[in-house]
């Protein structure tokens, strides 16, 4: 390792360890040779093709230097490459991971999501499993601090309860890093601006908000968050208003009906509901069939659109549903390449 | 002096006899053990979906040695990065020496590691059933065999030592 590695490079360098066989030495040689500026996002693994690392400024092939030290060349990941490296990650629990695999990913110790890709097998109209695994995403898992007081003020109302809530925001735009945070100060409170912490619940489908690994959560949720890992939205919700009564409930990437359905129940049943959905602008939101309805009448009071124009977690606008108006104009919440 | 000295030959012989008697009548008795590990890897496994090496750390407080070791080393290699099935030979090598059973019970066991967590849960399961069948089998015809042995052990090293004795006189 370098002198001077980066936190997030050794973060990088634990990651290294989930690959195997030869792409485990070229993964950590690349790590190594990356400097502390750039913080690693994701490093992809495609059957045949070479290994490509993506930082936040840029991305590239990882190169293997020949034993004449001559010249570079690429590595070229294998199939067996990508079978090992997925006994690995699943600690040769292959049947531990079938949900995953059905889903098209797993969850690491420490949070990290890996993505997969390969051949499905259908049945009954529904996915059995994942095979013949061809790409392999492994996205690496940060927790940036991010200064979110001022955001969270505009989320509140004057007796300081929370605003049903939508943040929107485009892929690897940090919506969920945002969440996290907001889960976070929700649930632990805020002294500095009068905010009483308060029992979150946390309905995490795909074990990214909590990065819960048997059990164990990777992020630091607060103290009065309750997460029901892996379980569908639809279903999840309706069992923490019944059983554990929290104050807000917060879930990640509403993307259907029924999902729809368990947030306006949860509205109904007094609950604040805290949720994220991809999309680029509030004009593309409000096209969304299924969220029209839910942005127009008494649901959401209010939506977060995010960007990467200042880097993943730009704060593009705080709309208020009722006014129209953009109770917070683009600002640049933290820059991951100056190190927040 | 002499007397003293064949007392020696025949309780020596006697001893090594009672010992290799004793071997023998551990031997289904670990087998059985083993039956009942795998039963418990199955649960962990088909109910559980336990990863192994959480399985293994659950098993190897259930059981006595030697699995108890080897579910031990079995969590660890893994833990480390090694494949299941590598990790499951690598461990037979190590415990071998410590145990009472013999190449056919060994070719079984090491068997029933050659697919471990690469399948779902339903084809685990069947392997596992498999491996509990065969390893019963093993066991119905050495606990037969076990006793017979073990009291032919116990009487032919006194009597070797014996027969020592007489030559040497």
């Amino acid at each position: 390792m370098k002198k001077n590695a980066s936190p997030t490079s050794v973060v990088a360098l634990d990651i290294g360890r989930w690959v195997a066989g030869p792409v485990e030495k070229v993964v950590q040689e690349g790590i190594k040779n990356i400097s502390d500026k750039e913080i690693i996002e994701e490093i992809r693994l495609r059957i045949n093709k070479p290994i490509m690392l993506r930082t936040n400024i840029r991305e590239f092939f990882l190169p293997l230097k020949n034993p004449a030290g001559s010249n570079e060349r690429t590595y070229v990941v294998t199939k067996e490459d990508l079978l090992t490296s997925l006994e690995k990650m699943t600690f040769s629990s292959i049947y531990a991971a079938e949900e995953g695999l059905r889903q098209g990913y797993l969850t690491l110790p420490g949070g990290h999501r890996v993505g997969l890709a390969g051949e499905t097998v259908v049945e009954f109209g529904r996915i059995k499993t994942l095979k013949n695994i061809s790409a392999i995403n492994i996205r690496l898992a940060q927790q940036p601090e991010i200064d979110l007081a001022d955001l969270l003020v505009s989320l509140l109302h004057k007796n300081k309860s929370f605003c049903h809530t939508l943040i929107a925001s485009p892929p690897r735009a940090g919506k969920t890093t945002v969440l996290r945070q907001l889960i976070r100060l929700l649930s632990n409170g805020l002294p500095c601006i009068g905010l009483e912490g308060q029992v979150v619940g946390v309905v995490d489908e795909r074990s990214e908000i909590a990065g819960m690994y048997q059990g164990v959560p990777s992020f630091d949720l607060g103290m009065r968050t309750d997460v029901l890992d892996r379980c569908p939205k639809a279903l999840g919700i309706g069992i923490l208003i019944r059983t554990m009564s929290p104050a807000v409930v917060a879930v990640d990437e509403l993307g259907g009906v029924e999902d729809i359905e368990a947030v306006r129940d949860a509205i109904r049943c007094g609950v604040r509901v805290l949720a994220t959905v991809h999309a680029d602008s509030l004009e593309e939101l409000k096209k969304r069939e299924y969220l029209k309805d839910l942005l127009k009448t008494e649901a959401f009071e209010r939506v977060v659109l995010l960007s990467r124009a200042y880097g993943p977690g730009t704060i593009e606008g705080v709309y208020d549903l009722d006014s129209g108006a953009n109770l917070k104009p683009l600002t640049k919440v933290y820059n991951r390449t100056a190190g927040f | 002096m002499l007397i003293i000295g064949y007392l020696v030959v025949i309780l020596g012989c006697g001893f090594i006899g009672l010992y290799k008697a004793a071997q023998i009548k551990k031997r289904p008795k670990e087998i059985r053990e083993m039956i009942n590990a795998l039963s418990l890897l199955d649960t962990e496994i088909y109910w559980g979906l336990t990863p192994l090496p959480g399985a293994f750390a659950l098993i190897k407080d259930r059981v006595d040695s030697p699995w108890k070791e080897f579910f031990g080393k079995l969590e660890e290699k893994i833990n480390k990065g090694d494949s299941a099935s590598k990790a499951w030979s690598a461990s037979i090598a190590e415990v071998r020496k410590f145990a009472c059973l013999e190449d056919e019970d060994w070719k079984v066991i090491a068997t029933i590691g050659k697919n471990l967590g690469r399948a779902d849960r339903n084809e685990e399961h069947k392997q596992l059933d498999l491996g509990q069948k065969h390893l019963a089998l093993l066991h119905e015809k050495t606990k037969n065999q076990a006793e017979l042995k073990a009291k032919m052990w116990s009487y032919l090293g006194f009597l070797a030592g014996f027969a020592l004795v007489i030559v040497i006189m």
